[in-house]
């Protein structure tokens, strides 16, 4: 359990100094201005960059001392029973699943329309998180659709997305 | 005595008491609509005011900030979700009692103490709109500097014992903050081409994406959407309760009223101060983070109070110290009142409706709270599967009002993702947050200083109030530095022990 701890936080620094080396980076796109002061556009985000490059390391080399890169033997027993590791695995694939349906209602929704998008984005949700498929949800998926197409562009005069048919 | 007479005149002579209570409803339904601020639901009334008196239109929105104040913490508590800014603070301890099976007791705490702090930041409003708005006069760059620097301080203090990842993660929200224009010299900055950077990243996308967004991801990774399964009634707090909370809406009522009073200050920062202080100064510091109504009562009181002090400074110098004073700020010029001095002795029914109508939504805040919580308790309580779909589509359909821009659904669904992984990864989420609401602040009130100063750092130990601010923060942070060395020392002796 400890050695996971320190893989994750090993990952964890190693991301933290991706984003670091990227930012740096793309400190090289702005532009200098001659209305700049002394410090300058790019001068907060260059120590921002070397601080977060700063911690990266030090939670690399934490993750590393704490022993993430030595391997750790398993007992035979534990290794055939589903472990934590194992769920937390499983668990991203699903998570990534969740988010997709976001992502498919802001691809979908300019072209389709906001009412039938968001009554899609209902009813796959609540059938991906276990809802029956039947016309309760049907109906759920139907009546949210109406009732946040009544609030946010009838009552709040909001213009959502309209697409081919709405 | 004359103002007396103004106030008998506008209650008994006006509708005000109906656009108080109007107000006070739209303010808490569209505060609790995740992606619809405070600000966003009282610039929504804008238009609807142009038609209505002056003093009317003022106490409508005016009430609609209180209300929204107050709106925000339900569906924090509820679906760990901050309806606005200033209700991000109420997450942690608010969210946790609600998977406790105490959510109508986090509610009825959060009622309270949001009436709690309306009145005492009324109280302050009336008592001291003159005197004390000096003090705003004298903020210069320097002390906004500083005081962005407390803010950022408070970090230090919530991160449980993982402080290098809470500063790497709120490192990650000054960064973000960079994005945009440059607040001094108009350059842009990695915006990538893209015109919807050019404005920067609004904080509430942040807000929702690592809050919201990835709270669903976290739940739909694990065992399915937790929504409100037991049965949840408002409880409002019992009067031993009551005498518990004492302490901490205390430090509320004074840090609220001290950020409302500093432009720049707003809710968040008054909101996460007071959770720190309620913290430092409790009996029971340990249940902060795992349920501790004082940690719900603290930032629901400060940012509740901050709603009327912030209108101080608004209404003697005309300085909108939020984005929902800024709003108000424009309430006022549509009407053609401009504040200050003269706003008291020419439009003093303005003035006058202003404290009886924020004074009238304060007491109905109870009452309305009540029966309007149910209705919003009813809507996250609905077989969890649904829930989820209805959370989502909601949290699209909000984020879309901000800008009418898909570009912001990308970006807080993109902020989920960062959200999830820092989740997994054991990253703090809230430096992020103070990280991005902060970074413009500090950044532009530090240039801003040096070039007042020709590039002198010694600018910043010749302002008190910046010496002042920068010592709490030096105090802040040593405090929580020994606190982990202790605790990870005492760890290390417990493991040897065992």
């Amino acid at each position: 359990m400890r050695e996971h701890a320190a893989l994750r936080d090993l990952a964890g620094g190693i991301v933290v100094l991706v984003i670091a080396g990227l930012y740096y980076w793309a400190i090289g796109d702005i532009a200098e201005s001659s209305l700049s002061d002394d410090v300058g556009a790019t001068g907060l985000p260059r120590i921002l960059a070397y601080i977060l490059a700063g911690f990266g390391l030090i939670l690399t080399a934490r993750a590393v001392m704490a022993g993430a890169l030595s391997p750790a033997p398993r007992p035979a027993a534990e290794a055939s029973a589903p472990s934590e590791d194992e769920d937390e695995t499983s668990a991203l694939p699903r998570a990534l699943g969740f988010l997709a349906f976001g992502v498919a209602y802001v691809v979908l929704v300019p072209i389709i329309g906001y009412l039938p998008a968001i009554a899609l984005l209902i009813g796959a949700v609540a059938l991906y998180e276990g809802a029956p498929r039947n016309w309760k949800t049907l109906a759920t998926a139907l009546g949210g659709a109406l009732l946040y197409w009544g609030i946010f562009v009838k009552l709040l005069g909001v213009h959502q997305p309209s697409g081919w048919f709405f | 005595m004359h103002s007396l007479g103004i106030a008998f005149d506008l209650l008994f002579g006006s509708p005000i008491i109906l656009y108080s209570i109007i107000g006070l409803i739209w303010g808490i339904i569209g505060g609790s609509l995740p992606g619809i601020s405070a600000s966003i639901t009282m610039a929504l009334l804008l238009p609807f005011t142009y038609g209505m008196a002056p003093v009317q239109a003022i106490v409508l929105l005016a009430c609609t900030y209180i209300g929204a104040e107050y709106g925000g913490s339900i569906p924090a508590i509820l679906i760990r979700t901050p309806g606005t800014n200033s209700a991000a603070a109420t997450v942690i301890d608010g969210y946790e009692m609600k998977r406790q099976g105490r959510a109508g007791e986090a509610l009825g705490i959060s009622l309270w103490s949001g009436v709690i702090g309306s009145l005492f930041g009324l109280l302050m409003l009336i008592m001291l709109t003159e005197p004390l708005s000096w003090v705003a006069l004298a903020f210069k760059p320097t002390s906004y500097f500083a005081l962005g620097i407390l803010g950022l301080s408070v970090i230090a203090s919530m991160t449980n014992g993982s402080l290098l990842k809470g500063l790497a993660a709120a490192v990650v929200g000054l960064m973000i903050a960079t994005i945009g224009t440059d607040p001094i010299s108009g350059v842009t900055r990695f915006t990538f081409g893209s015109p919807e950077l050019l404005g920067g990243v609004e904080p509430v996308l942040i807000m929702i994406g690592v809050f919201a967004v990835s709270e669903l991801m976290m739940q739909s990774g694990s065992k399915g959407l937790g929504g409100v399964s037991e049965q949840v009634r408002v409880r409002l707090p019992s009067l031993s309760m009551m005498n518990r909370l004492k302490r901490s809406q205390f430090i509320g009522c004074l840090l609220g009223t001290f950020e409302g009073l500093t432009p720049g200050g707003g809710g968040s920062i008054a909101a996460f101060l007071s959770y720190n202080e309620a913290r430092r100064w409790s009996k029971e510091p340990e249940k902060f983070g795992k349920g501790s109504e004082e940690g719900v009562a603290a930032p629901e009181t400060a940012n509740n109070t901050v709603a009327s002090a912030a209108l101080i400074p608004l209404l003697s110098f005309g300085i909108p110290s939020s984005n929902s004073t800024a709003v108000l700020l424009g309430g006022l010029l549509i009407h053609g009142l401009l504040p200050g001095p003269r706003l008291f002795e020419q439009n003093a029914d303005v003035v006058v409706g202003l404290y009886l109508g924020s004074f009238i939504a304060t007491l109905a805040q109870i009452l309305v709270g009540i029966l309007l919580l149910p209705v919003c308790v009813w809507l996250v309580n609905r077989p969890r599967a649904y829930l989820a779909g209805f959370i989502l589509a909601l949290i699209l359909s909000g984020i879309f009002t901000l800008n009418t821009s898909l570009a912001d659904l990308g970006i807080a669904l993109g902020m989920g993702l960062v959200g999830y992984l820092m989740r997994r990864a054991g990253y703090p989420l809230l430096p992020l947050i103070l990280g991005v609401v902060l970074g413009h602040m500090v950044e532009s009130s530090y240039r801003r200083s040096l070039l007042l100063s020709g590039g002198d750092h010694t600018i910043f130990l010749e302002d008190p109030i910046a010496v002042g601010l920068l010592l709490a923060s030096f105090v802040f942070v040593t405090l929580s530095l020994v606190r982990e060395f202790r605790d990870a020392r005492n760890a290390k002796l417990k493991d040897a022990h065992a």
